[in-house]
């Protein structure tokens, strides 16, 4: 298991290279931040003081370099828009993010996997039907139309819930229903699929004529079987969820990593950027390994490679 | 290989101990999230930003983001410009005259006091001029307002300070309002994120990413305001803001388009903006000033003001917008003549100007309203009157670089979409910059145009008015760099309890002392 795990970690390691690289000079390629940070009747000599700086008028590998230099000391450098060191910005968004994926990912496993189990258990029923036109118009649903619409119809029409905001507990409905809606209906219709195969294989025939109860054949014998797929696929869309958070934090004033990143892009706020970007990455490698861990649990056939 | 007909068993421990404890972890995780903010109450009037200050410092108050936070509501500065006037009145200083060429000398007013309660003095006037302009921590203030002006600062006595600076400068006083005084006790070699001011209003807390809470400073030397706090949250979307008001969750929201719905909310206001195309007049065929006129003709400027822009706007001939010294109110607006933009087209084509060339527009997503759409029309219209046009799309970073000096090398003649503020109140803060031979946004100028430009500037009172007056008519007769569209206007969403009247300025700035409860 660890020669297996040490393997993960060192392939994974040259996509994190190349994800740390492709920001850093992606970054640098899109023109000079004197341009956006200075007003634009600042002199010429201004500009120049303001490159000097912050070490914009290195040649490139130079700051590279220096990059490479302050990384080794955990130094992430400062931001350039509110002059506080980036890494304090992005530990202070990541938690919000995590927070929000973590619930919304909660919340879209466990239904799918109640909502799934039901429609399969009998295909075709009218459950089945209902279950997949709703997980389909819900994979399909544009987050950004939800949002505003959840906005216009429960906060304002309704007065039920608050527009926006981090502000209580009703907060929380609005941001999380919204980015729970595509994950939901994607595995409620990948958990239907994999369960409609796991209840027809012929062990789930053995263990009820064993005598196996029905909640015992769904939950304990099938369930397990068809983990391994909505494993892979709730993985993915955890990894979107950390990254991709970006409508949602930017409808609902939800403080998180996707929106700094985004704001960061927009304002050549280098050093943020490449926190961000580097604790992002960072994050989903270790989150792919748990998954890679869990799916050696889940499957002895994995497992079984996994240990040869 | 274990056997498919027997269902796997698990091989170590569930973990779900751990699980739970994740998921426990996770939600009570979540409360911190929750319940980072604080709800307002009645003696509070809230209001909606589109974006976080990304720092309060006030030698940065030129930033919108900051600027509408800061200014005279943290801090104060000597004098301040009257929007509707365009006159300065009295703020922490009483009374200003100029002593020479090169001085003025201030007078503070008395029994002013900073946040932390120590006395407001002329040491503090000149270590806050200074600090913005000579101390190299890169103040937005001093590359906005002051360039290569170099100024000094000195306290003569407690309560007078005098300010020279090398070359003579009739709006010194003008300059300085941008200045935020702060006490001795500031940094002075790196910017501070949460200043103490004189204003009345200090900061009470600050949680980053969430909101603000300002509280009234009970020893402020002026009349208090109605609201005891100002809480200041922050949305991009505006269609959130409005919501924001329209569910009574914010008193005030800022920087709505037509398209965000705040309805019956909705105030709006011109916000010192003006709209145009900057052309590239050295660049054939944009070279032949019956080009440049057939643009002008050929865009219908009311049409897009009426459809485009939602009527948000009026139809403008000059950069600077009434109320702005040097406003030139004989100037009009180009009409819409395509059968003259054709002639002169054709005309130009008959002497062998190079008509035919691509003209690229440069434009700026988001620089207003639908901006895109309205480079589109602008597009369809110089197409009928004969130009071959193409319309091309930037974010704002690679847009500055069509913008400033140098600019990009075999670019082809372009049109760039551009908007101006004015937010000094002077045209000097626009001429120069835009319009002269080497002002870091002028892609042409001229000798001519140069030349009333500087006497313009070294002019004061009415003169100064009448010059700036002569220089931008020079501009729009005889010159014809741009084609200019419209003075824009805002919109501002104000709940039924609260009262506030937005001006030239409220985009930039905004008094809390000018927001009372209704009725």
């Amino acid at each position: 298991m660890l020669t297996y795990l040490r393997r993960r970690i060192l392939s994974s390691a040259i996509p994190l290279l190349v994800v740390v690289l492709g920001v850093f000079f992606l970054a640098r390629l899109t023109g000079d931040p004197a341009n956006l940070y200075l007003p634009l009747s600042a002199t010429q000599k201004m500009r120049e003081a303001f490159s000097a700086q912050h070490g914009f008028d290195d040649p490139l590998l130079v700051q590279f370099g220096d990059y490479l230099a302050q990384l080794a000391h955990l130094d992430f450098g400062e931001s350039l828009r509110t002059a506080q060191p980036a890494a304090e910005a992005v530990l202070r968004a990541f938690p919000a993010t995590l927070q929000l994926a973590g619930v919304t990912l909660l919340l879209a496993v466990a239904g799918a996997v109640v909502v799934g189990s039901l429609a399969a258990y009998r295909p075709n029923s009218p459950a089945d039907r209902i279950a997949s036109f709703l997980s389909s118009t819900a994979a399909s649903t544009p987050d950004f139309w939800f949002a505003i619409m959840g906005v216009l119809v429960f906060a304002v029409t309704l007065d039920w819930l608050p527009t926006s905001g981090t502000v209580g507990s009703a907060a929380w409905v609005l941001p999380v229903a919204t980015l729970l809606i595509r994950p939901f209906g994607v595995l409620v219709q990948v958990v239907r699929g994999a369960m409609v195969t796991a209840l027809s294989e012929p062990y789930i025939k053995v263990a009820r004529s064993k005598g196996a109860g029905e909640r015992r054949v769904i939950f304990k014998h099938a369930l397990r079987n068809a983990g391994a797929p909505t494993l892979t696929v709730a993985g993915d869309l955890a990894v979107g969820l950390i990254n991709g958070a970006v409508v949602v934090e930017t409808i609902f004033g939800w403080p998180g990593i996707g929106k700094l990143m985004i704001d960061s892009i927009l304002q050549r706020d280098f050093a943020v950027l490449q926190a961000a970007v580097l604790l992002t990455a960072l994050t989903i490698f270790a989150l792919n390994l748990l998954i890679d861990v869990c799916y050696v649990l889940l499957d002895p056939r994995v497992r079984q490679g996994a240990m040869a | 290989m274990t056997s498919p007909l027997h269902p796997p068993v698990s091989t170590g421990p569930p973990g779900r101990r751990a699980a739970a404890l994740a998921v426990v972890v996770l939600l009570t995780g979540g409360c911190t999230v929750a319940n980072s903010g604080a709800a307002a109450d009645a003696g509070t009037v809230q209001i909606v930003l589109p974006e976080e200050p990304p720092t309060l410092e006030p030698c940065d108050a030129s930033l919108t983001a900051t600027g509408r936070v800061v200014r005279s509501n943290i801090t104060e500065p000597l004098a301040e410009r009257v929007p509707e006037t365009g006159e300065l009145e009295p703020k922490l200083a009483t009374g200003w005259k100029r002593t020479s060429p090169t001085t003025w000398r201030f007078t503070l007013r008395k029994g002013v006091t900073f946040h932390d309660g120590t006395a407001f003095t002329a040491k503090d006037a000149a270590f806050s001029i200074d600090r913005t302009l000579d101390s190299g921590i890169e103040c937005n203030v001093d590359g906005y307002v002051f360039g290569d002006s170099r100024i000094t600062a000195s306290a003569v006595d407690a309560t007078t300070v005098e300010v020279t600076s090398k070359e003579p400068d009739p709006i010194l006083p003008l300059r300085l309002s941008f200045v935020e005084m702060v006490p001795t006790s500031t940094d002075a070699d790196s910017r501070v994120r949460e200043p103490v001011g004189t204003g009345p209003y200090r900061i009470e807390k600050w949680n980053q990413g969430i909101n603000l809470r300002l509280a009234q400073y009970g020893s402020y030397w002026g009349k208090a305001p109605d609201y005891k706090t100002a809480l200041y949250t922050w949305r991009a979307e505006g269609s959130v803001r409005a919501a924001m008001v329209s569910s009574g969750e914010a008193d005030v929201a800022v920087g709505l388009a037509p398209a965000d719905g705040a309805g019956d909310h909705a105030v709006e206001y011109p916000n010192n903006e003006t709209s145009y195309l900057r052309m590239d007049a050295d660049k054939p065929p944009l070279d032949d000033i019956r080009v440049r006129k057939a643009i002008n003709y050929a865009i219908d400027k009311k049409g897009l003001v009426a459809s485009v822009f939602a009527g948000l706007g009026k139809p403008a001939g000059q950069l600077v917008p009434d109320g702005v010294t040097g406003y030139n109110p004989d100037i009009k607006s180009w009409p819409h003549d395509m059968k003259r933009a054709k002639s002169l087209i054709a005309a130009a084509r008959a002497d062998g100007v190079p008509v035919d060339t691509k003209i690229t527009i440069i434009g700026r997503n988001g620089i207003y309203p639908k901006a895109a759409e309205t480079m589109e029309v602008v597009q369809n219209e110089l197409r009928e009157a004969g130009l071959d046009v193409k319309v091309k799309m930037l974010d704002v970073n690679a847009w500055t670089e069509y913008l400033l000096r140098p600019f990009p090398k075999d670019a082809g003649p372009t049109l760039l979409q551009a908007q101006h503020g004015n937010q000094a109140g002077d045209a000097a803060f626009t001429m120069e910059q835009i319009y002269g031979s080497k002002g870091a946004q002028s892609s042409y100028g001229t000798p001519g145009l140069d030349r009333r430009i500087q006497r313009a500037e070294h002019a004061a009172g009415r003169e100064r008015q009448a010059r700036f007056a002569e220089a931008l008519a020079y501009q729009s007769k005889k010159v014809v760099r741009d084609a200019v569209l419209a003075h824009m206007k805002s919109i501002i969403a104000l709940a039924p309890d609260v009262s506030y009247k937005p001006d030239s300025a409220s985009g930039d700035e905004m008094h809390l002392a000018e927001i009372h409860p209704a009725g």
